[in-house]
């Protein structure tokens, strides 16, 4: 695996000169807790042998809005909003309520203090 | 414009197998808008993998995030915490795991063609199916001890050999199979009533399966030639034993059909090939050492591509784990691919697009 380091200000510039939708495939979003920063990923695989996977990553602090890659990767918008809701991670136009129902408790993956 | 009607399908509704919601905006009976959620089954098993249990427990905890693809699961997730361990595991574990993968492959695909003969109004050959399938479920009893769920693949390699007598009785069963499976390839390729409602309906181009990350049958039917077996040797041999992709261009509900009876075939001469040449070795890699360090791992499930990310801090609980299920990726191509259809085919489109919202909501 490749890690690029990135930024949120930075970032729809990195994956955009990145991501070409004929060799890249968009795999998923993540989030690490990393003590009271939160490691953002996002993984692309490439689509000839090797196939090598590629992260980018930045690191967030709470209450941080991320934007959306909607508009470089179409799909994205699956893995923003699972992160929305599980991670209780503000992403740029993406509502709660996709993967877990719009009354849950927010982030029920965060890591109890 | 037409007068619109919204129609809700979901969370239970007779054409799904798993509690999924769409709503649908027709017009003049055709689909112009879908909107998806999928918050019915959420279990929090991503935090219990980090939180109750031991990353060696772990493997058996994956294997219930879905009971068509267990294998897969378990699979992925014991690959990737033999690379947080930094381990190698022998050959003839290596060809079991392929072995049973692709026995689940058989009857995943089974499962689904059958529910899109269901889906489609023809329930005769929903029955045949169903009842050709029953053969594979037998083999993964016999080769795991279970039908559905089987811990077959654990951190280090696998729980189970392969007794001489049961790998006779595979090629034995999947010889009885053949003919089963050419008049299973006849009656979906042929049938008139099932090529009226599944040609031409559910389309989604290569442009747009690219576009939207699609993967697995989804995307091959397609023609996107993306298949985790094609692009990774190193965890698991699949040129060695034959592999073969398999790719259609229509990208229709039909497509989707014929490029699953043709895997079917595929997964037959890899099991064959596999027990042919089954190396002689242990079964599993001892190790006292703790996961550390980070790694990912890509693998080719029934419905596509699996993803497991995992993340260890040298204790017995991993730091992270994150699953991310074939039918996750192809949410928003099966969102897209309704559009233009009429409404009256949602059902076989959605069964063709085989779904899996326990893997994806986990």
């Amino acid at each position: 695996m490749k890690k690029i380091e990135t930024n949120l200000a930075d970032l729809k510039k990195d994956i955009g000169a990145f991501y070409k939708p004929e060799l890249h495939h968009f795999i998923v979003m993540n989030a690490v807790q990393t003590g009271e920063k939160m490691e953002l990923q996002w993984f692309f695989s490439d689509y000839a042998f090797p196939c090598e996977t590629t992260c980018f990553y930045a690191l967030i602090s709470p209450g941080e809005e991320v934007p959306s890659i909607k508009d470089i990767v179409a799909s994205a918008w699956v893995a923003e909003a699972e992160l929305v809701d599980l991670m209780n991670i503000k992403v740029e136009s993406t509502a709660k309520g996709f993967v877990l129902e719009p009354d849950f408790e927010s982030g029920p993956l965060l890591k109890k203090k | 414009m037409g007068r619109q009607y919204e129609i809700p399908v979901g969370a239970q509704h007779i054409s799904l197998l798993e509690p999924l919601h769409f709503k649908f905006t027709t017009e003049n009976e055709r689909i112009v808008r879908t909107d998806a959620n999928v918050y019915y089954v959420h279990r929090g098993i991503e935090q219990a993998c980090c939180s109750k249990f031991k990353f060696r427990q772990v493997s058996f905890v994956v294997g219930r995030v879905c009971g068509l693809c267990s294998i897969s699961h378990t699979t992925a997730y014991s690959q990737v915490a033999e690379k947080l361990l930094k381990i190698e595991i022998p050959k003839r574990a290596k060809y079991l795991r392929m072995l049973v993968i692709e026995l689940d492959r058989i009857h995943s695909h089974l499962l689904c063609l059958s529910h899109v003969a269901e889906n489609s109004g023809f329930e005769a050959l929903f029955m045949k199916t169903m009842q050709y399938r029953e053969f594979s479920m037998e083999l993964l009893e016999a080769v795991c001890g279970n039908r559905i769920q089987y811990d077959f693949s654990i951190v280090g390699g696998v729980a189970r050999d392969l007794k001489p007598e049961t790998g006779q009785l595979i090629l034995q069963r999947l010889k009885n199979f053949m003919p089963q499976l050419e008049e299973l390839v006849g009656i979906y390729q042929h049938n008139w009533t099932l090529s009226l409602k599944n040609k031409g309906t559910g389309v989604l181009t290569r442009e747009d399966a690219m576009r939207l990350n699609v993967v697995g049958p989804f995307a091959r039917a397609a023609g996107l030639a993306v298949d985790v077996r094609n692009e990774t040797e190193d965890l698991l041999p699949w040129k060695e034993v034959g592999f073969e992709m398999i790719t259609d261009t229509a990208g229709d509900v039909h497509a989707r059909n014929m490029i699953r009876l043709r895997e079917i075939g595929v997964s037959i001469r890899l099991i064959r090939n596999i027990i042919d040449g089954l190396p002689e070795s242990a079964l599993l890699t001892e190790t006292k050492a703790f996961p550390d360090g980070e790694a990912t791992v890509r693998l080719e499930a029934p419905r596509g591509e699996l993803f497991y990310y995992a993340k260890g801090n040298k204790t017995q609980v991993l730091e992270r784990l994150k699953i991310k299920a074939p039918t996750f990726s192809n949410v928003a191509g099966m969102v897209h691919a309704f559009t233009g259809n009429e409404y009256g085919s949602a059902a076989a489109i959605i069964a063709s697009y085989d779904p899996c919202l326990s893997c994806t909501a986990r």
